[in-house]
C-alpha cells in the first residue's frame, strides 16, 4: 500500500485550522491544503489532488455534507476517502454520516498529538 | 519525532493557545450579548441560530486547547439551543431562556489562565530529550514583606529548580495575578508594613483567590484559630518560622508530584464501535488518554503497547465475553494488578458475582451518565496507583525501592543494548551521614535524605529513574545520557546539595554527597546478548558505578567520579 501524503482539510474556524495544520504537518509529516469553506474546497480540490479529505460538518454557506456531495460529483474526487470532523459523535449521527459516504468521523475536540495517526488509521481502514 | 521538532511543536502549540486564550473573552462577551438580547419569542430564531453555531465551535475547540471543561459546558448549552430551534419558540422556551443566559454567563469560570498549558497538549508532549535540562520549571510566588527572609527563600528554592518570584507587598502580587498565575503560592501571614493580615487579604482579593494554585503559609503564630483560617482558605501547608527549608521543599515536592501526575490511561474494549468512540470522547474530555481495542484477539499486545491504568470492558461481545478476556489478562503475572471494570446492562447479581470471580474488579451498570463514568474510572485508577506506589516506592523519599530500581536499571540496559544508545548508572552516597544521625538525631537525618531525593527529582529529567538504593545511598538511571553529560548534571547536583543549609534545634549544618557513574558502551543494534550475558552486563555496569563511587569517597568525598574503564554492553570481563 502506498502511504498517505496529501490531505485537504476544510474548516472555517481559524484557531482550529492552525492547530490541525500543525498536527498534520509537523506531527504527521503530511502535505496539507487548508480551505476555509466548502466553496473554496471545490475550487481547489482538482488541482491539489488530495488522497484524503477532512471536512468540518458545520460551516456557514456549504456545510460538510453538502460539500461532500459536490466533491463526489467531480470525477477526480469520486472515490477519495472523506472523514467528517464534528463535536457530535452520538452513535446515530455517526451512522448517518457514514451513509452520506464518509469513511469515518473524527470527534472534536481532537488531540493534536494523535490526530495524524487517527487520520492515517482511517485512510488505511 | 526528534527532539527539535518536538520542541518546535510545543512552542507553536503554546503560541496558538495564547492566541486562542486572548480571543476567548471577547467571544464569550459576544455570546452573552446574544443571549441577553433574547426576547422570548419566534423573533429569537436568528440569534438562537447564531448562538447554536458559535457554541458548537466552542464545544469543538475548547478541549483541543486544553480547556476541556469549557468545551463540555458549551456542548450542553449548544444542545439546548438545538432543541429549541427544532420546535416552536413557545412559553416554555421564554421561561427557560433566562436560566440559559445565566449559565452562559458562567462559562467564563472555565477559562483558567494557565490551565490550557497544563492540560492535554503539554502532557502529550514530553520535554525535549536531547537537552539535559530538567523539565519545565515550576513557578512559585513568594509573598514575604521581610525582604531578607524572602531573598533567602528565593535562593534556596531556586537551588531546587523552582522559578521563584518575590513580592514584598500584597498589592504587587494582586496586580501580577491579573495576567499570570504561579503553580504554587507561598505567603507570609502578617504583612507588618501594610498592617495587613494575608489571610484576610486573600479572602478579600478575587484576583488572588482566582489563582487556584496550592497555597502554603509561613507564619510565626501557631494558634488554632490561625490554622483553621488557613485551612478555610484551602492552604495545603502551614510552616512556622524559622522556616525549615528542607521540610518546606519536601512538601512542595509532593505537591509537584500531584500536579504533574501523568494522565490516566484507559483501554476501552467494546464491539459497539460508536459506543466505544463515545466512551473515549467522554474520558478524553476529562483529561484522560483513552483508546479503543477493536480486535479482542490482540488484547495482550494492546496492553503492552498502550500500558493502560484501567480496562473498561463490555460484558457481552460476539466472540468472547468480558470475563473470558479478563481471564486471559490475569494469566499474565505482570497484569494481575490492572483494574478491569465491566460495563454492562447486566443487573443479575449472581451473574455479576460470577463475572468478578473471573478477574474483573467491578461493574458499571449501563446506562451510565458521563459524570458517573469519569468519576468511577478516576477513583479506581487513583487507588490502583496509590497501591502500586506503596509497593514500589520508598515511603520517606517517594523514590523507587531497591528491588524496583534494580529492575528498572536492567530494563534500561537491555534497551540501550537494543537501540545502541548509551545509558548511565550513577550511585550517590551522602558523606558522613552517620555523624548527622548521631549529632542531630534521626529526624534530621531523614530530612537530609529527603532533601537529596527532592533535589534529584527536580534536577533530573522526567525520563530518568531514581531509586533509594540503601539507607543514604541512591541509584539513578539516566537513559540516553552520555558520560560527560552525566558528570555535568551530577556535579551540579553535588554543588547545590552542598549549598543547602539545614537547621535543627537551632543548629545550622550542611552536608555533602559523593557520586560515581558508569556509562554503557555503544553496542550495534542486533548484537543482542543472551540472558546470562545480559545479567552479567547489568551487574557489571552497576559494579563499575559502585567502584567509581568508592573512588570518589577515597578521593576526599564531595566529588563526582566516572568509572575508570567502561565495560561494553554485554561484555563479560575475564
Amino acid at each position: 500500500m502506498s502511504t498517505l501524503q496529501r490531505i485537504m482539510y476544510v474548516e472555517d474556524e481559524p484557531d482550529i485550522q492552525a492547530v490541525a495544520r500543525l498536527a498534520l504537518e509537523l506531527v504527521g509529516g503530511f502535505t496539507v491544503k487548508v480551505c476555509s469553506s466548502g466553496e473554496e474546497a471545490l475550487r481547489e480540490a482538482e488541482a491539489f489532488a488530495p488522497e484524503m479529505i477532512l471536512l468540518d460538518v458545520m460551516m456557514p454557506g456549504m456545510d460538510g455534507p453538502t460539500t461532500l456531495q459536490a466533491l463526489r460529483a467531480l470525477p477526480a474526487l469520486a472515490t477519495v476517502p472523506v472523514a467528517f470532523m464534528t463535536a457530535k459523535v452520538q452513535p446515530a449521527e455517526v451512522a448517518h454520516y457514514k451513509t452520506l459516504g464518509a469513511r469515518d468521523v473524527i470527534p472534536k475536540p481532537f488531540d493534536p498529538m494523535t490526530l495524524a495517526s487517527q487520520v492515517r488509521a482511517i485512510w488505511e481502514a | 519525532m526528534d527532539a527539535s521538532r518536538q520542541q518546535d511543536l510545543a512552542e507553536q502549540m503554546a503560541m496558538l493557545r495564547a492566541v486562542y486564550m486572548a480571543r476567548l473573552p471577547a467571544e464569550l462577551a459576544e455570546l452573552q450579548a446574544l443571549a441577553g438580547g433574547l426576547q422570548g419569542g419566534e423573533g429569537d430564531r436568528p440569534s438562537l441560530e447564531a448562538l447554536y453555531q458559535r457554541l458548537h465551535k466552542l464545544a469543538g475547540s475548547g478541549g483541543t486547547f486544553g480547556l476541556a471543561a469549557l468545551g463540555a459546558a458549551a456542548r450542553v448549552l449548544e444542545q439546548r439551543t438545538r432543541v429549541w430551534l427544532a420546535g416552536a419558540l413557545d412559553d416554555g422556551y421564554a421561561a427557560a431562556r433566562r436560566a440559559f443566559a445565566a449559565e452562559l454567563a458562567e462559562l467564563v469560570q472555565w477559562v483558567v489562565p494557565g490551565a490550557g498549558e497544563r492540560a492535554t497538549p503539554s502532557s502529550a508532549i514530553p520535554a525535549a530529550h536531547a537537552a539535559h535540562a530538567p523539565d519545565e520549571a515550576i513557578q512559585v510566588w513568594v509573598m514575604e514583606d521581610d525582604v531578607a527572609l524572602g531573598q533567602q527563600l528565593v535562593r534556596q528554592l531556586e537551588s531546587f529548580n523552582y522559578r521563584v518570584r518575590l513580592f514584598a507587598r500584597i498589592d504587587e502580587a494582586e496586580r501580577a495575578a491579573q495576567d499570570e498565575a504561579p503553580d504554587m503560592l507561598i505567603m507570609d501571614v502578617m504583612f507588618e508594613a501594610e498592617g495587613r493580615n494575608a489571610t484576610q487579604a486573600l479572602a478579600d482579593s478575587p484576583a488572588l483567590r482566582a489563582l487556584g494554585c496550592p497555597l502554603l503559609f509561613i507564619t510565626s503564630t501557631d494558634d488554632f484559630e490561625s490554622r483553621v483560617r488557613a485551612a478555610r482558605l484551602g492552604a495545603v501547608g502551614y510552616f512556622l518560622k524559622p522556616i525549615d527549608i528542607p521540610r518546606l521543599v519536601n512538601r512542595m515536592g509532593q505537591l509537584v508530584e500531584q500536579l504533574s501526575a501523568p494522565p490516566q490511561r484507559v483501554l476501552v474494549v467494546d464491539d459497539d464501535a460508536d459506543l466505544a468512540a463515545h466512551l473515549c470522547l467522554v474520558l478524553r474530555a476529562a483529561g484522560m488518554v483513552a483508546e479503543v481495542l477493536r480486535q479482542p484477539e490482540t488484547i495482550m499486545e494492546a496492553l503492552a503497547g498502550f500500558q493502560p491504568d484501567l480496562v473498561l470492558m463490555d460484558m457481552h461481545m460476539p466472540r468472547y465475553t468480558g470475563p473470558e478476556l479478563a481471564g486471559v489478562i490475569r494469566q499474565h503475572d505482570k497484569w494481575t494488578g490492572l483494574p478491569i471494570v465491566y460495563l454492562s446492562a447486566e443487573t443479575d447479581l449472581e451473574r455479576q458475582i460470577a463475572a468478578m470471580r473471573r478477574g474483573g474488579d467491578d461493574f458499571i451498570i449501563k446506562p451510565v451518565s458521563d459524570a458517573q463514568l469519569v468519576a468511577a474510572v478516576r477513583v479506581r485508577v487513583e487507588r490502583a496507583r496509590q497501591l502500586a506506589d506503596q509497593i514500589n516506592k520508598d515511603s520517606l523519599t517517594g523514590l523507587l525501592k531497591h528491588a524496583s530500581i534494580k529492575e528498572v536499571a536492567s530494563k534500561e540496559i537491555r534497551r540501550a543494548r537494543r537501540t545502541g544508545k548509551p545509558v548511565t548508572l550513577a550511585m550517590l552516597d551522602i558523606d558522613h551521614f552517620k555523624s548527622v544521625n548521631d549529632t542531630y538525631g534521626h529526624a534530621a537525618g531523614d530530612l537530609v535524605i529527603s532533601a537529596l531525593a527532592t533535589l534529584l527529582r527536580q534536577r533530573l529529567r522526567q525520563s530518568d529513574h531514581l531509586g533509594r538504593y540503601g539507607g543514604e545511598e541512591f541509584l539513578v538511571v539516566l537513559p540516553e545520557c552520555a558520560g560527560v553529560d552525566a558528570q555535568r548534571v551530577l556535579d551540579d547536583i553535588r554543588q547545590r546539595f552542598a549549598n543547602l543549609r539545614f537547621s535543627y534545634d537551632g543548629q545550622n549544618f550542611s552536608c555533602t554527597v559523593s557520586a560515581g557513574h558508569a556509562t554503557s558502551r555503544h553496542a550495534g543494534p542486533g548484537q543482542e546478548a543472551d540472558e546470562a550475558l545480559a545479567a552479567a552486563g547489568d551487574a557489571d555496569l552497576l559494579a563499575a558505578a559502585d567502584a567509581a563511587l568508592y573512588a570518589a569517597k577515597r578521593g576526599g568525598r564531595n566529588r563526582v567520579c566516572a568509572a575508570a574503564r567502561l565495560p561494553a554492553a554485554g561484555e563479560v570481563p575475564a
